[in-house]
């Protein structure tokens, strides 16, 4: 039997959410320990890997050639008859960005995590939680098969999209099935990508969804699909709609996949409820995914660290309660909240759009020069080219 | 169990990429994911069929 271990702040986890929350902890003073179940932290990969930038400095993240493959000069929208639409850095407000290699990049924030002063047991996966008095207070735990117990002042859940810890600890995070993608990715060589963008197919290609082509370097490229499980009916629609499409584009039909991965992404409205006595939600497992992109790293790190001082405050002071952590409650609700339902209820819209309205949509926008891509500015856009089409965006004027 | 159909999780990696999208999106929380293996809880388990939609390569049955 391992030996019992104890700590301040148990992260259950090692994504970026597990490590910034890890590293923030820590610098902060207190003793951390991350437990990853995997044997490798950041392998295999589950992500597109296109990611915005202009969080990183906020969190302390700086970027480095070992994790971007490259930089990309803006996205491309394409409407379901391949119009496109470019957003480039200038509109979008400097929100277009990298495409990363993750596991790199995941290993990058342990090893922050792991300077700032924590401790990173991997193979070791938590099985249950310690309570005591209805609150939290560590895991049980298997680290290489054997059961031993972890005791802490403050538990995190950084567990990701499959999460457990939080609905041990009774907050709901379930989802329903409109909140909720299915994904299947290729990495593909020989394809005709563009290295200059990201790429995004809308519409009845990806119910609910859409397919993504993000450039990793010349001809080499993660090509993807995220489908709404309340607009498929047949099983492995993921793997069925992707295949499609690339059956249906020539320049990707030719190439050779050499990686293929899976994954769920919620993209539901904020939880109401990310803490308990004794534990935090950080990330994916607290279903902070941004809704529209389906992009969880940046929102993650951010409400991490937010977590990390948290936690590494309520040790400090003794009161690792419920109460106290609406501080992080608070915190990351501040930064994320707003953004994450706005972009849920765009997203609700934009499920239930014919291929034809997006045909409009896009059409209205390629014709117009827009200084600054807001949701303002793009209606504005469509009600002057097709103004019968604004009706169905009435909730948004 | 009687009138209950049986689920079936091809999890030997024929079909299965174990990305968990079964596990975070069932409603009772009875799928297991340990890094190359899925199991589920037969007792808990109420073939909603939720995983069934949610994985993306068909590697969950119901019949």
């Amino acid at each position: 039997m391992a030996k019992n271990l104890t700590t301040d702040v148990l992260v259950v986890g090692g994504g970026p959410s597990g490590s910034m929350t890890a590293k923030w902890a820590a610098r902060h003073g207190a003793r951390v320990l991350l437990i990853e179940k995997r044997q490798e932290i950041g392998s295999p990969v589950r992500c597109g890997e296109g990611m915005s930038k202009e969080w990183l400095k906020e969190v302390g993240i700086t970027p480095s050639p070992r994790w971007i493959n490259l930089e990309v000069e803006g996205a491309r929208i394409f409407s379901p008859s391949e119009k496109v639409f470019e957003i480039n850095e200038k509109h979008a407000g400097n929100e277009v960005g990298y495409v990363v290699e993750r596991d790199a990049f995941d290993k990058q924030l342990a090893i922050d995590a792991a300077n700032a002063g924590a401790e990173i047991h991997l193979k070791t996966a938590a099985t249950g939680l310690l309570k005591e008095g209805g609150r939290v207070v560590g895991v049980r735990a298997k680290e290489f098969g054997e059961p031993f117990e972890i005791r802490a002042k403050v538990t995190i859940g950084a567990d990701g999209f499959e999460s457990q810890v939080g609905r041990w600890a009774g907050i709901p995070t379930n989802l329903a099935l409109r909140d909720m993608d299915s994904c299947l990715q290729y990495r593909m060589t020989d394809v005709d990508c563009d290295v200059r963008y990201c790429d995004f197919y809308l519409g009845t290609v990806a119910p609910g969804g859409y397919v993504w082509v993000f450039p990793k370097a010349d001809g080499l490229a993660n090509v993807g699909i995220g489908v709404q499980l309340s607009q498929i009916q047949e099983p492995a629609a993921a793997r069925t709609f992707l295949d499609r499409w690339i059956d249906k584009h020539p320049g990707y039909a030719k190439g050779k996949k050499i990686d293929v991965v899976g994954g769920g992404v919620s993209i539901s409205p904020p939880l109401k409820q990310t803490v308990a006595d004794g534990i935090m939600l950080v990330g994916d497992a607290a279903r902070m995914i941004d809704p529209l992109t389906g992009g969880g790293i940046a929102n993650g790190c951010i409400a991490g660290k937010i977590c990390g001082e948290v936690a590494a405050k309520a040790v400090h002071d003794g009161t690792p309660t419920k109460e106290f952590f609406q501080t992080y409650e608070k915190g990351w609700r501040a930064r994320l909240e707003e953004k994450l339902y706005r972009n849920w209820l765009a997203k609700e819209k934009l499920c239930s759009l014919s291929d034809e309205t997006f045909n409009k949509v896009v059409d209205a926008l390629v014709d117009v020069k827009l200084e600054k891509l807001t949701v303002h500015n793009i209606l504005k856009a469509v009600r002057d080219k097709y103004p019968e089409v604004t009706k169905e965006f009435e909730a948004f004027l | 169990m009687p009138g209950k159909k049986s689920l079936h999780i091809e999890s030997s990696g024929q079909l299965c990429v174990y990305c968990g999208a079964c596990v975070g999106v069932c409603p009772l929380n009875c799928i297991y994911l340990d890094e190359t293996r899925i199991t589920f809880d037969e007792r808990i388990c109420t073939r909603c069929e939720i995983c069934v939609k949610a994985c993306p390569v068909g590697a969950i049955e119901i019949d």
